[in-house]
């Protein structure tokens, strides 16, 4: 356990040079929350509206904890990059390390995400602060869950991208599969609630990893609740055992693979 | 002159041609490329869907004009992206010094530039712009229309992103300037206008001209304006004199400056 | 007649610093500091037409700046530029059709395509009419061997077949002066011999003024009658090849096996190079000594084997680039 969270605090020292960058990337974040506040502010006649149980500036601060869960994870990078790794025969190099490759990729990468989900977290509260001045009735308590489930969720994302990044064992080109993948969180998670979609929709999307990976964060932050709390938490615990053994599976597959073909 | 102006054309539409064959070599890639893109813009349909089961208007809009949009968008971007990609990682080209390769060459430097690359997934997005021409109701005076605007917004979103790259000749790290310049467009572009109010809609017909690019082209399909469609012309033909002043003001810059940041 | 003219030109580079860490970055956006690169120095030339000119120097002597002036890719800071009677700042586009560049390391050529068709697009750009550029491809195609391969897509082919194509493209419409930067980088010694070869034959061919630079003393040797050396942005010499090599002929090394040991300490006009007992390596400087009397000195009766050489030009050339740096 030790070596990864050496591997962590390394990708995090090594992040530090990017703030700029980081900085300039926030604007669009901001201008995207500024599309959803008018948005919004057109669709509800007055603040006090509760359309499928949200009201006005519950629905932004959703969108403003969805969208630091996904910009924050930057799924698109990692892919390429697992993907590179197997192809480019870089992951040959990590059979003989005394580490297993999913806790490495793990590890540098959440650590790689670090800053920018403590700076977006920071100045997206201070947005919705700003844009419309009220905050969710939180308690310490439920912040913290918040926070586990935030980090929880981002575990849960990193390692559903390496599973994709690690398809590119058996077939040319894993983008697909990580263009669907993005494209269902983002357009079925990011921007509404499960509670926005029709009835018969709704059972399949609290199982699908929208229900973990977006959804639970937000959900509690807006609207927080024991009771979902635990039905969160425990999906995501799921989440995470399941997520792990399919990617340990799949790597496995993949290095036999290596193994036969020769590389 | 005239000659000089066909065989400029003549380079260009080879440049161009030439790319998109090196795009055509792996034909799988290609095609799923194109398709995606397609899906990709569809899969947002099913955000409006929502929004319209809320209510049967967003922002003025009726569903189908938001369609409407997305194709406009979609074209505007699909043309200046298949077209003149290059115009969209000019900042790398002008500090890697990628331009010197140009200068040697007796034809337009900023033309044969941006000319130089196809993004492919823009083929995707024209596709898709006129299948929402055709689910909004085709004519010929609509379709002749739409073409202008995606061909005049396509090259309004390319001058925009040759001026902000062109910052590059003068300033550094404003490469990501230009970037969320760019992004700034096309994220305002798939909303209706009437959700903005103030300052931000006056905004967006000045300074972030996606009104003119895309808000004022729906309204001209949806009921036709002569004023309206000549200052959508006024304005291309100035956003490109713009970009086409800034562009050669930096390169005199760039070959007389002593700023070396790569390039000994 | 010449065909460049360059007259006094300087250009200074400012060069951003950066400093370490997270705060040196902040700092270098808020106030950056620079540090000022004086990249070429008051340099004057003149070369004639048909001119075959190494022009060389170490890395960061200045020579791709200058190369960029005279092709008006950069414009000077100080002086006068003048080619075929331009002025590469004011008519870049009139001279870009007079003018070819070859850049080693940097390509021209549309890798995915066959060389056949990039000639017709460099034909494109440089306005030739259909008929013309078919005629020349035809001509350049046997000078420069390319049968073989002018149908292959250009990613196919080795390297120096490669910058083969790379030169022909140059050539389409004609130049007038010919910029070779590095044309033979990165290929093995045989592949070279051909590239000289077929620049040669080229230069007798068509006129073609040739501007080259290389790092390989070789390419200079074999191709160039006249060379000049940059070195740390400024002219150090500007002479014929011939001039060169006599100014450093009355040199020579004598490496010579022995029975017996030799003394050579303190004699005047010759210098040890090497000393290993009974094998010895002595310069001779011709002009104190001659090169009968050295060997007088080792013994004849004494030598097993000897062999007496000119200073090879790789070791003038970089004794004048220290002399430079000297100064």
């Amino acid at each position: 356990m030790k070596k990864y969270l050496f591997i962590y605090k390394s990708e995090v020292m090594s992040n530090l040079q990017y703030i700029f960058n980081l900085l300039v990337g926030f604007i669009s974040y901001l201008i995207l929350i500024f599309i959803f506040l008018n948005l919004w502010n057109y669709m509800y006649d007055d603040p006090t509206q509760v359309i499928n149980g949200y009201t006005k500036n519950q629905m932004i601060w959703y969108v403003i904890i969805t969208e630091i869960l996904w910009m924050t994870v930057g799924g698109r990078k990692l892919c390429k990059k697992i993907s590179d790794d197997v192809k480019g025969g870089n992951i040959a190099y990590n059979i003989n390390k005394p580490y297993s490759y999913i806790g490495y990729a793990l590890s540098s990468h959440l650590g790689s995400c670090t800053i920018k989900a403590l700076m977006f977290s920071i100045l997206g509260i201070i947005t919705g602060l700003v844009f419309m001045g009220d905050f969710p009735k939180l308690t310490i308590a439920s912040c913290i869950m918040v926070i586990i489930t935030a980090i929880f969720a981002t575990v849960i994302n990193t390692l559903l991208i390496i599973f994709i990044g690690l398809i590119s064992f058996f077939i040319e080109d894993a983008n697909p599969f990580y263009w669907v993948y993005s494209k269902f969180i983002l357009v079925l998670g990011t921007i509404f609630p499960i509670e926005y979609f029709p009835v018969v929709l709704q059972p399949i999307l609290t199982y699908s990893p929208i229900y973990v990976v977006s959804y639970g964060p937000a959900k509690l932050f807006v609207d927080f609740s024991w009771t979902s709390c635990i039905h969160i938490i425990i999906a995501q615990v799921i989440y995470i055992i399941i997520a792990y053994i399919l990617c340990r599976l799949l790597y496995q597959k993949g290095v036999k693979r290596l193994n036969v073909n020769g590389g | 002159m005239l000659m000089a102006v066909k065989n400029q054309i003549k380079v260009s539409f080879l440049s161009i041609k030439y790319a998109l064959l090196r795009e055509m070599l792996n034909k799988t890639t290609f095609i799923t490329n194109i398709i995606f893109m397609i899906l990709n813009n569809a899969s947002f349909i099913i955000q409006w869907i929502i929004l319209y089961s809320l209510q049967g208007n967003v922002g003025g809009y009726t569903f189908d004009q938001v369609l409407l949009l997305w194709g406009l968008a979609a074209g505007t971007y699909g043309v200046s992206r298949f077209f003149f990609q290059k115009a969209f990682s000019l900042s790398d080209t002008i500090n890697n010094g990628k331009l010197d390769a140009y200068l040697v060459q007796p034809k337009n430097v900023l033309l044969s530039v941006i000319t130089s690359e196809v993004q492919v997934s823009a083929i995707g997005d024209i596709l898709y712009a006129y299948i929402m021409l055709l689910i909004y109701g085709f004519t010929i005076p609509r379709f002749i229309l739409f073409t202008i605007f995606c061909l005049g917004g396509g090259i309004m979103l390319t001058s925009i992103s040759i001026i902000l790259s062109s910052l590059s000749f003068w300033f550094q790290k404003t490469d990501i300037v230009a970037d969320t310049g760019n992004s700034l467009m096309t994220n305002f572009a798939t909303y209706p206008d009437g959700i903005f109010k103030g300052l931000v809609k006056i905004l967006l017909f000045t300074l972030i001209p996606v009104g003119i690019i895309n808000y004022i082209p729906v309204h001209i399909l949806s009921e036709f304006s002569l004023g309206l469609s000549l200052i959508f012309i006024l304005v291309t033909i100035l956003l490109t004199g713009l970009a086409i002043l800034v562009f050669y003001k930096g390169l005199k810059r760039y070959s007389s400056s002593n700023l070396m940041t790569a390039r000994i | 007649m010449a065909v460049i003219e360059v007259k006094n030109i300087s250009k200074t580079f400012k060069v951003k610093l950066k400093e370490k860490g997270l705060k040196g970055s902040f700092k270098s956006i808020i106030k950056p500091k620079y540090k000022k690169v004086q990249a070429v120095k008051n340099v004057s030339f003149n070369i004639d037409k048909g001119e075959m000119v190494a022009f060389i120097g170490p890395n960061g002597a200045g020579k791709s700046t200058t190369i960029k002036m005279i092709t008006s890719i950069l414009y000077p800071d100080k002086g006068k530029i003048s080619v075929l009677g331009l002025n590469p700042e004011k008519d870049r586009k009139k001279l870009a059709y007079e003018i070819g560049t070859v850049f080693g390391q940097k390509e021209q050529l549309w890798t995915h395509l066959t060389p056949y068709d990039n000639f017709k697009f460099f034909g494109a750009i440089y306005d030739i009419p259909e008929y013309k550029i078919e005629k020349k491809i035809k001509e350049l195609k046997e000078l420069f061997e390319l049968d073989e391969f002018i149908n292959t897509p250009v990613r196919n082919l080795s390297l120096g077949q490669r910058i083969r194509c790379e030169i022909v493209a140059s050539l389409i419409h004609e130049p007038k002066i010919l910029f070779l930067d590095e044309p033979t980088i990165g290929l093995d010694p045989v592949v070279k011999e051909n590239i000289r070869t077929l620049i040669k034959r080229m230069n007798k061919e068509y006129k073609t003024t040739v501007f080259l630079t290389s790092h390989d003393v070789s390419d200079i040797e074999k191709l160039c009658k006249r060379v000049i050396i940059i070195n740390n942005g400024s002219l150090v010499l500007d002479d014929t090849m011939e001039n060169l090599k006599y100014h450093y002929l009355n040199k020579k090394i004598v490496e010579a096996k022995m029975k017996e040991k030799v003394n050579l300490d303190g004699e005047d006009g010759l210098t040890i190079l090497k000393d290993r007992g009974y094998n010895i390596k002595i310069e001779v400087d011709t002009t104190k000594k001659s090169v009968s009397d050295a060997i007088k000195l080792l013994n004849p009766d004494n030598i097993i084997d000897i062999n007496i050489s000119n200073i090879p030009l790789e070791n003038i050339i970089s004794s004048i680039y220290k002399d430079g740096d000297t100064k």
